[in-house]
């Protein structure tokens, strides 16, 4: 049995903890007018339950969007269901500064809320209770999270020394694009080509000068690329172009251009004064290919005939019919 | 697995109780959804069956046609009953569901986000309150989470490391009358929430 008085001590416990609990309660009448507040409401804002009591939220608040908020509460009232927010939809409904005001990353804090009806003893609800809870930690190591992943797929698919996407992603776009070439009409080449007697750079001026030419070589096909051409490093000193929505002769003009500026380009490095050539493969995409390593193939024989023929030069891909 | 597949299976009786208790759970629901979008529900026969680890995802599967979808999360517990409800959502829903819910703003992934989280707290909400309702049980709702957003509906629930082996699982599927809405709820009860509410519903049978 309870003794009389306990449980009015009870309650008083129970006041006691909403007072001082470490969320946000808020209980606002039919027209949005604030009735209750409790300390962590005061201490967040900086108002005392008498500086808001019965003032519309709205007012006292103008970061709150009236028309979103009322869409989140008027099912409370309406429905007698409850309903949440999330820090993804909006960071905050209140801007209070984070709890962490030294070592938190976030100037602001995020928060939940969950609206809840307050039914009246004859069962209508003509007041309800936001709850905001305070989801700083979580939300700030989500984005961490979500940066870090982003950065992990970067890095997945670039190549280190050239900046331009690696074989392995290279070759899923490819593949992507020759799919893409079976189904439509619009033309596309591949362009191979790679640096003129590589060897011999490194030979004479050792690894660190030819790891710098194949870095000028990335930034010259970056420059004459279009944002919509697909480059990649493919090997050591071998690179690939996809120049989509191009047909051959549109990708020999564009390869010229480069294998032109290639030429006349000196490379400086520690008192070296390097010059070096490419030559390039193109091969167009026609019905023949089916698959997308014939394709390839056909840029290769390309690329060999124009070693063949003296270097420094362009070849374009000719079917034997 | 045999053996304990015999323990935790239900019988007819119990089954059609829980298919009665979802029915009432659910037209609560849908009069809710109805009230909230001014539209006709069109009520489906929920089932109810106990589905292991491996199936929870092909139950997943077999919610939608399009590989695409919107998923909403939240966690519900009391009287030692605790569980989850998950709403998968077409994504191809979204442009009528802006229109019934009045929603002004760009249709883009956050104006999404919005919708779903609209929707979610109606359905959910008076799903697991009605059930609870019927078998007598107030239950907590935890906040939401958004599981994924335009993803395939393999990639909702991470495999895996999964703590049970079995659940409850009903499966309700809401269609809207006359426009291209179509979504799935799934409620999942945990292994030892089962037996109490099987408790529950033996009460309510005899």
């Amino acid at each position: 049995m309870t003794k009389p008085g306990a449980e009015f001590g009870e309650m008083h416990w129970l006041m006691d903890v909403l007072q001082s609990i470490d969320v946000g309660l808020v209980i606002l009448d039919r027209d949005y007018k604030i009735q209750l507040w409790n300390s962590f409401m005061e201490n967040h804002s900086g108002l005392c339950p008498d500086d808001v009591h019965d003032k519309p939220l709205f007012e006292s608040f103008s970061d709150i969007p009236e028309t979103w908020f009322r869409q989140k509460a008027e099912p409370v009232f309406e429905l007698k269901t409850r309903t949440f927010t999330i820090w993804e939809q909006r960071p905050y409904l209140f801007k209070f500064k984070n709890s962490r005001p030294i070592t938190g990353r976030s100037s602001t804090m995020y928060q939940n809320s969950s609206i809840m009806p307050l039914e009246s003893i004859d069962g209508s609800v003509n007041h309800i209770c936001l709850i905001i809870y305070d989801v700083t930690d979580i939300a700030v190591n989500q984005k961490d999270l979500t940066n870090a992943n982003g950065h992990l797929a970067y890095l997945s698919q670039i190549d280190n020394l050239t900046e331009l996407l690696n074989r392995e992603f290279w070759e899923k776009e490819f593949k992507r694009e020759h799919k893409r070439c079976i189904r439509t009409s619009s033309p596309c080449s591949l362009v191979m080509f790679d640096i003129d007697n590589f060897k011999a750079i490194n030979n004479k001026h050792g690894h660190q000068a030819g790891d710098e030419v194949i870095r000028t070589l990335a930034s010259i096909v970056r420059q004459t690329a279009r944002e919509t051409d697909v480059c990649g490093r493919y090997s050591g000193e071998e690179f690939s172009i996809l120049l989509v929505d191009t047909d051959a002769t549109a990708a020999t003009n564009f390869t010229e251009r480069l294998r032109k500026k290639v030429a006349s380009m000196v490379v400086n490095i520690e008192a070296h004064e390097i010059q070096f050539t490419i030559s390039a493969g193109i091969a167009e995409y026609s019905k023949k290919f089916e698959k997308p390593a014939i394709w390839l193939e056909a840029s290769e024989k390309a690329l060999t005939h124009a070693k063949n023929n003296g270097r420094n030069k362009t070849t374009v891909y000719q079917s034997k019919e | 697995m045999g053996a304990y597949a015999m323990t935790m299976s239900l019988t007819e009786d119990q089954r059609d109780c829980y298919q009665e208790i979802t029915n009432v759970a659910m037209g609560q629901a849908a009069d809710r959804l109805a009230r909230l979008l001014n539209v006709y529900v069109i009520l489906p026969i929920p089932k109810v069956n106990m589905i292991s680890a491996s199936e929870l995802h092909m139950a997943l599967a077999g919610t939608t046609v399009s590989d695409n979808v919107s998923a909403v999360c939240q966690g519900f517990i009391g009287s030692g009953i605790a569980g989850e409800a998950l709403l998968v959502f077409n994504d191809a829903s979204f442009s009528d569901l802006a229109q019934l819910m009045n929603y002004k703003g760009p249709l883009d992934r956050h104006g999404e986000l919005e919708l779903l989280m609209d929707v979610s707290s109606v359905l959910i909400g008076a799903c697991i309150h009605g059930i609870g309702e019927q078998i007598e049980v107030s239950f907590n709702q935890c906040h939401p989470v958004v599981l994924g957003q335009h993803c395939h509906v393999d990639d909702l629930v991470k495999s895996g490391n999964h703590q049970w082996s079995q659940t409850l699982a009903i499966e309700i599927h809401y269609e809207i009358e006359d426009v291209n809405i179509s979504c799935d709820l799934l409620l999942l009860f945990t292994e030892d929430s089962v037996a109490k509410i099987n408790q529950q519903i033996d009460y309510l049978l005899d």
